[in-house]
């Protein structure tokens, strides 16, 4: 049964560009040899890791989305164990959190959609309606984190 | 008479107040602000663990989550907000302690 999941490794800052790129073509070749596809690769580059690993004080990160079975996670995972130029990775599983987030997002949307319409108005909301809505993304401050661990 | 005159304890919902003694032993009401889980407020349903920017105000200098008596955060999104935190702890995006 394929499920999806997300697969990050952090690769020691050592690796130049062509290992960090190998790492990647053996993973695929794992999930090709055991029917998976591979949804999305996203190199995040390096990056300052928050605690020390080992002696190493940052790291390049790689995320891939997976769409596979158990098995070929497990391979994977024990693959990574193996190879020491990965200093850290996380397999999660993804598909039913997204479920259930979209289900959330639907039906939100649907209710709001609902009233609105009880209320006399169109079922979308209209450009500069609201006071949240004119708020610019960028300048959203709410998340921003303490100067000391940025 | 409705009953819902409170003293002390007991706030429940919708604004609490909690009795203050003043200088001159006058009973003043001290109005705290309800606090409300950010993550209901502002519709996120994703509590991701690679959204660093997101999950770092939940965690303050020594790096320990935040408890939801003081974020206000409701229970099930603080049940995410944890298991978030603890795996971007074990990617090192966020650290377990500080010195």
């Amino acid at each position: 049964m394929n499920r999806k999941y997300e697969l990050v490794y952090v690769v020691s800052p050592e690796a130049s560009d062509e290992q960090v790129t190998d790492l990647h073509t053996q993973v695929e070749a794992t999930v090709q040899r055991m029917n998976g596809q591979i949804e999305k690769t996203e190199n995040w580059g390096r990056r300052k890791l928050a605690y020390e690993i080992g002696r190493h004080k940052e790291g390049t990160y790689v995320l891939e989305v997976i769409n596979g079975t158990g098995d070929l996670m497990k391979e994977i995972d024990r693959r990574l164990k193996v190879i020491d130029l990965v200093i850290r990775h996380l397999v999660v599983r993804v598909d039913e959190e997204q479920g259930v987030v979209d289900r959330t997002k639907a039906r939100r949307s649907e209710t709001s959609r609902r009233r609105r319409v009880a209320r006399g108005l169109p079922p979308d909301r209209q450009p500069g309606e609201g006071q949240r809505g004119d708020v610019d993304d960028d300048r959203d401050d709410r998340f921003d984190m303490g100067e000391e661990l940025r | 008479m409705n009953g819902r005159k409170s003293f002390g304890g007991g706030g429940g919902r919708g604004k609490s107040t909690t009795g203050a003694q003043g200088k001159d032993g006058q009973r003043r009401p001290m109005f705290r602000r309800r606090k409300v889980c950010k993550f209901c407020s502002d519709k996120i349903d994703d509590i991701n663990y690679k959204d660093v920017r997101m999950l770092m105000p939940f965690v303050p200098e020594r790096a320990k989550v935040l408890p939801r008596r003081i974020s206000g955060t409701c229970a099930l999104h603080q049940r995410k907000l944890r298991t978030a935190i603890m795996r971007a702890r074990q990617l090192a995006l966020i650290p377990y302690t500080t010195e």
